[in-house]
């Protein structure tokens, strides 16, 4: 005859230990799933938004959507649809009231050229918040191409002040040249113009001795003949000094010229960018405020 | 391009990196004399600016200077009048208003009656201030091309029709003067024009309207930091508030201009 079973003394009450252990497992499983959802936003309420595109190149499921910089959503659905691609956002609804109708999506990155894409929301002016599956515009973002081509567009007027200013130095060049040319015939010209140079000095000097002698002679009798010799000399000094200066006229002229053509070409070159900013005049005067007049005591310093 | 348009780009470089040709020692001592007093008087030492005028003014009398005298002469009566000396303020201005040889230009009549117009008007003689107001508008209306005065001008005009009682005229032609500096982005003159503007608004009874102006002159003025401008905002728009029924914010602005009234006495 076999002995009764007894149940061991050692794993009393085993069963309710087990299934204690498996409940607190199970419950520990929950709060970390509840934790993940959370964190994930599972919670929070989200309404979708739509728009559509032409071309989703750059445009990718979890995408964030920011508003000022600020994320309020991420893109949640993407769709082939008519006129190209139907693109979901999920918008936290906390956040839907600061997006008005006639708002615009924009697809951008986060440093302008490069950096992180993301889809931004203008905010339009309008009053009543955009709704549940509405659709608002959309704004590709700009290709290198069309960069480049803004920037041409205001490149080109600085571009052609450059090309008038290269214009107005080749214009100088020339000009110097005639200007070489007619003073190398001046140069030409110096002996002549030394020696009329000479005979005016010794017309000069012939009229000094005449004057002295004038003044020495004065109560002389033959006053009036020496007055005439003196009249005559000094009347040869003045047509040997004309003639001179008639040689020197042209010399002045070119001079004149050249010096206002670089006038011209220097103001030319002050007005152009990169010199503009080199050149600011300094104002030498105070500035006159009118304030003065208000009649509150200055400092007497 | 060909070669002759090269070289002359190519001597046109060399020119820059080449020193400049010198003044001579007289005229540079001339225009250190000016840039000195200059930045002493923007530093706020009159005293030693207004002895860097008087020599800048000796040595554009030797050398003949006409213009650099008339300069010189306009910011000594700047700097005379900030330091009180109001007489020799306009008595420093007399031989550019009398130019007796025709020897300065429109533009320093201009300035010089823009100033007497100022000084006049501090000294509570507006009948005077209105006359040279007049002359200095005249000649910045026949001058071609535009003239920067004008909004400085049509301020000393305001300020002058506000002390005589007519703050209708006084806000119009502060507007007016508003509008002009703001073309000419003149920080200074817009503020000054809306300070009037708000004074004569206080006048006519529009109380709120003046603290709303007042306070975009405040603004502006805060950006250009002169106090003794602030100082004025602040009082005007003390009292703006308080004909509005404000007492709080009044006494609020009223405490403000008391502080740096303070702090301007501690700093002499």
């Amino acid at each position: 005859m076999s002995k009764p079973f007894s149940p061991p003394v050692r794993f009393a009450r085993l069963a309710l230990k087990v299934n204690a252990f498996l409940l607190i497992a199970l419950l520990l499983v929950a709060a970390f799933l509840g934790l993940v959802a959370w964190k994930q936003g599972w919670f929070i309420h989200q309404t979708g938004i739509n728009f559509v595109t032409r071309n989703s190149l750059g445009i990718n499921k979890g995408m964030p959507v920011k508003l000022f910089g600020f994320t309020i959503g991420t893109v949640s659905d993407m769709r082939l649809a008519q006129n190209g691609v139907a693109v979901r956002m999920s918008i936290n609804s906390a956040y839907l009231e600061r997006i008005p109708r006639g708002s615009r999506a924009k697809f951008s990155r986060e440093s302008g050229v490069v950096g992180a894409s993301v889809i931004e929301i203008i905010p339009g002016k309008g009053e009543q918040p955009i709704g549940e599956d509405e659709y608002m515009d959309f704004e590709p973002a700009r290709g290198l191409a069309e960069i480049i081509d803004d920037f041409r567009r205001q490149a080109v007027p600085a571009f052609n002040e450059i090309k008038q200013t290269m214009s107005q130095f080749n214009r100088s060049g020339e000009e110097v040249t005639t200007a070489m040319i007619a003073l190398r015939r001046e140069i030409d010209q110096i002996p002549e113009t030394h020696r009329a140079v000479k005979r005016l000095i010794d017309s000069a000097t012939r009229t000094s001795v005449s004057l002295e002698h004038l003044t020495g002679t004065l109560d002389r009798a033959d006053f009036a003949n020496k007055l005439i010799t003196t009249l005559d000399s000094l009347n040869r000094t003045a047509a040997t000094a004309e003639e001179t200066m008639l040689r020197i006229k042209p010399a002045v002229e070119i001079g004149e010229n050249a010096a206002r053509d670089a006038g011209e070409i220097i103001a030319a070159a002050k007005r152009s960018w990169p010199l503009k900013e080199q050149y600011r005049q300094t104002e030498a005067l105070l500035p006159i405020d009118s304030f003065e007049a208000y009649g509150i005591s200055p400092q007497k310093k | 391009m060909n070669s002759r348009a090269l070289f002359s780009i190519v001597v046109l470089l060399a020119g820059c990196g080449a020193p400049g040709p010198q003044p001579p020692a007289a005229q540079a001592r001339l225009e250190d004399a000016n840039m000195r007093g200059s930045s002493q008087a923007r530093a706020g030492d009159n005293a030693g600016a207004a002895r860097r005028y008087e020599d800048a003014m000796r040595l554009a009398k030797t050398l003949d200077d006409a213009d650099a005298f008339a300069v010189n002469s306009i910011n000594l009566s700047i700097v005379y009048q900030r330091m009180g000396r109001d007489a020799d303020a306009k008595t420093v201005l007399a031989p550019i208003v009398a130019d007796e040889r025709r020897a300065y230009s429109d533009a320093r009549h201009l300035q010089a009656e823009l100033r007497l117009a100022i000084m006049s008007l501090a000294a509570r003689d507006n009948a005077g201030a209105i006359e040279w107001a007049k002359r200095a508008q005249n000649r910045c209306q026949s001058g071609a091309g535009g003239c920067a005065q004008l909004p400085a001008i049509l301020n000393v005009q305001a300020q002058a029709a506000l002390e005589a009682g007519q703050p209708a005229e006084a806000s119009s032609l502060a507007q007016v003067a508003a509008d002009r500096a703001r073309q000419l982005d003149d920080k200074s003159e817009h503020a000054n024009a809306l300070r009037l503007v708000g004074r004569a608004q206080r006048a006519q009874g529009e109380n709120a309207a003046a603290v709303e102006t007042l306070t975009k002159a405040w603004e502006i003025d805060r950006e250009l930091a002169d106090p003794r401008k602030l100082m004025a905002d602040l009082l005007e728009l003390a009292h703006a508030s308080l004909a509005a029924g404000n007492k709080v914010a009044a006494r609020d602005y009223q405490e403000r201009a008391a502080a740096i009234s303070r702090a301007l006495r501690d700093e002499k």
